[in-house]
């Protein structure tokens, strides 16, 4: 039986990556493969899932093919590199350096790094995975002899929305337009554009409205200058931000909010589109990177961020209920494309063709 | 393997009773789906549409004044280290830095037992020798980076006020006067290049949008750019798509090789070499291979002669010459396939087509002209060869 052994370089609950790890490791068992998980790192609570990525050779077995989750760097990725087993990229993008240039020197040079190692893996895989086309060909580009396009594994139809949440939510929520962006706080992010079309927003049609951003903040320069910003533009009291909601608690608050605006400058696919499109808010994103590969036309997708245009959209949403209900029964339609099991069925598909190939090579 | 995103729409049921075949429901299921995602796609353009022209009326009826957005973007730099601008701020990170260049060997001793106090003390004491000789090392260190950055400092505000001191009034948008360019005489050209592109063209500064209308109804799928809402309002209410944009801002945030074919004018004789610059490597960048270029400007010489004074003094950038662009786009992966003159810039102005032998006549001024003066414009095609 052919294994198609997983590396990540951390394995975290409550994380996207390691949510799919897990899940596509489920797939594959189920599928008939044998699937383990390596790692470099793993959250005490999901220490039983995962072995050492060190030990592996020890395990390893004639015919095992390696898949590397791919979006940070790692010393896993040397290691991969000396392997002898083929290997396949699992690709979900790295932010470009650039973006950090200025902010994170560290970040900047950490993601330098991974951006350096997927130029070494694409070449050597046999084949990359990647969530979207533009993933896809940033692989091809690199070298990578074939690529497949397979989304991440996401189930959001295992999420309830939180009661207590919603219910506080609700009771806090008033008469003005809620405004929700869901996302690291961090500057390919671009939250401070959010900030400027929310105050123009306020200024020409909704004096009432508020901004909520939800997401960790790991670029603390670049939080502190949103706060300042926030601050300056006397925003304080009306955008509010938030890390450490529970999946339940973070779709009660897509579910409190009129409108999802991603004004993301770069993203490899964006889950929190999903999200928003399993809650029934409507969406207005600006059309970069994947985003409006994964949106569809499941949304309103700008082709500028200034704010007059972010902000004349939103009200658009706000005041056209023809327009809402058309974006989130086409949320629902597009969500469809997305589900778990279709997802999972096409990984599957993908690796198992890759296995028959090889074995008539072989 | 390489395959595209798949977005599997299942195939409807085939209904046994409706007397089709099955691949007869299956094609009109196709086609029903087909017309409904038609429907979206028309539905959600006529909104971003009504969108644009949101944005466009607030901004003509003074709600949204031109320099506010670029004010919102510049209060942001403020607080960002890569917008320490100003010579306050620079003076406060040099402070920032001074204030750091020292490295306190005295490490705390303080501990919650006695025993800890004595520990750390006789450790401190112990290796104090080694600590120092290596903070000294860093200390030094520090205080060069210190001097450099002092030196730097002073550099920048020299050339700042060097730069200040050549600093000239902006152009003002309402004296470049919005052209109707389906009349020029480059016209044409511009339609036969584009012809057969297969794609989105966008057109630069487009004026009165006549061109990108003239395109549009030769079958190309055009849409227009020009920093003047005024000058659109017409065309946009006859249905163009028109954005009141430049064309720098513009191609900053098209996808990259999402465009067949781009008509650059009007700008392209007054930017500032810096903004040529980056209009190249956008056009490299967004124009999609085997995509088309077409640049249309007045020669320097003929600019020198004839445009209006403010725009003569004001103007950030001047005209370059055919050979220059071709220059340009040619490092950047275009192969110009055609360059023409044309164009009644010169001393003596046309009769008026309505006069007896006016053809005759304006053909004469043309070739006195072009002895007077030379040829008063140019039209360069280029196509994107990687």
């Amino acid at each position: 039986m052919t294994a198609v052994h997983q590396f990540v370089p951390a394995l975290l609950p409550r994380d996207a990556t390691g949510d799919h790890t897990r899940a596509l490791r489920d797939a594959l068992r189920a599928a008939g493969f044998n699937s383990d998980i390596f790692v470099e790192a793993a959250h005490d609570e999901l220490q039983a899932e995962a072995t050492y990525f060190e030990e592996y050779p020890s395990r390893a077995q004639p015919g095992d093919i390696l898949l590397y989750q791919l979006g940070t760097s790692s010393p896993v990725a040397e290691f991969l590199l000396g392997r002898p087993e083929p290997l396949v990229l699992d690709y979900h993008n790295v932010t470009p350096e650039e973006f950090y240039a200025g902010w994170e020197e560290h970040t900047r040079e950490k993601v330098a790094l991974a951006r350096a190692q997927v130029a070494e893996l694409a070449p050597a895989a046999v084949l990359g995975i990647a969530d979207s086309e533009f993933n896809a060909s940033e692989l091809a580009t690199l070298g990578c002899p074939a690529t497949e396009v397979v989304p991440i594994l996401v189930d959001l139809a295992a999420i309830t929305a939180d009661a207590a949440e919603a219910d506080r939510l609700a009771k806090d929520h008033g008469r003005g337009t809620v405004w929700l962006f869901v996302g690291r706080i961090s500057p390919n992010k671009v939250q401070h554009r959010l900030v400027a079309a929310f105050w123009l927003y306020r200024q020409m049609y909704d004096a009432d409205a508020r901004l909520h951003l939800v997401g960790p903040a790991v670029t603390p320069d670049y939080v502190d200058a949103l706060d300042a910003y926030v601050a300056e533009l006397g925003l304080t009291d009306a955008v509010r931000r938030v890390e450490g909601l529970s999946a339940g608690q973070l779709a009660a608050w897509y579910e409190d909010a009129d409108v999802f605006v991603c004004l993301s400058e770069h993203e490899g696919f964006c889950i929190p589109l999903l999200e928003a499109m399993a809650a029934g808010t409507p969406v207005v994103a600006l059309d970069a990177g994947a985003v409006g590969e994964t949106l569809g036309r499941a949304g309103l997708l700008l082709d500028s961020s200034r704010p007059s245009v972010v902000a004349a959209a939103v009200d658009r949403v706000r005041c056209d209920h023809d327009l809402v209900e058309h974006l989130v029964a086409a949320g629902r339609r597009r969500l469809a494309d997305f589900a778990a099991p279709v997802t999972a069925a096409r990984f599957v598909d993908v690796l198992r063709r890759l296995d028959t190939e090889r074995s008539q090579v072989a | 393997m390489t395959t595209t995103p798949s977005t599997p729409i299942s195939a409807g049921p085939e209904d046994p009773s409706s007397g089709e075949s099955g691949s007869d429901a299956a094609a009109i299921a196709e086609a029903s789906r087909s017309a409904a995602v038609a429907d979206d796609v028309a539905y959600l353009d006529q909104v971003m549409v009504e969108i644009d022209a949101e944005v466009r009326r607030r901004r003509a009826s003074g709600d949204l004044p031109a320099s506010l957005e670029r004010e919102l973007d510049e209060l942001f730099l403020e607080f960002s280290p890569v917008g320490l601008q100003g010579k306050a701020k620079m003076r406060e990170t040099l402070a920032l830095i001074d204030s750091s260049a020292y490295v306190d060997i005295a490490v705390p001793t303080a501990s919650n037992k006695a025993i800890g106090v004595y520990i750390k003390k006789t450790i401190r004491k112990m290796i104090g020798w080694y600590m120092r000789f290596i903070a000294d090392q860093i200390i030094k260190m520090f205080w060069a980076t210190s001097r450099m950055s002092h030196v730097l400092v002073e550099h920048v505000e020299d050339l700042e006020a060097d730069v200040e001191a050549h600093r000239t009034p902006d152009l003002p948008v309402d004296v470049v006067v919005p052209a109707d360019l389906a009349a020029a005489w480059w016209a044409p050209k511009a339609a036969s290049a584009l012809s057969a592109v297969g794609g989105r063209v966008a057109v630069g500064e487009c004026g009165t949008g006549s061109l990108v209308e003239a395109l549009v109804a030769s079958g190309v799928d055009a849409y227009g750019l020009d920093p003047s809402d005024l000058a659109l309002e017409d065309a946009i209410d006859r249905g163009a798509d028109l954005r009141a944009e430049s064309v720098l801002d513009h191609l900053g945030v098209v996808a990259d090789e999402a465009l067949a074919g781009v008509v650059l004018t009007g700008a392209v004789e007054r930017l500032r070499p810096n903004e040529r610059g980056q209009l190249m490597e956008l056009v490299a960048t967004k124009v999609a291979v085997g995509g088309t270029v077409v640049l249309h400007s007045t020669t320097p010489e003929a600019w020198a002669r004839s445009a209006p004074p403010l725009v003569r003094d004001l103007a950030p950038g001047r005209p370059l010459h055919a050979a220059t662009w071709a220059h340009l786009l040619g490092g950047r992966g275009f192969a110009v396939t055609e360059t023409t003159t044309g164009g009644a810039g010169g001393a003596l102005a046309y009769v008026a087509t309505s006069s007896p032998d006016a053809g005759a006549v304006n053909a004469a001024i043309d070739a006195v002209n072009e002895l007077l003066g030379g040829p008063a414009e140019y039209v360069l095609v280029a196509v994107r060869e990687r």
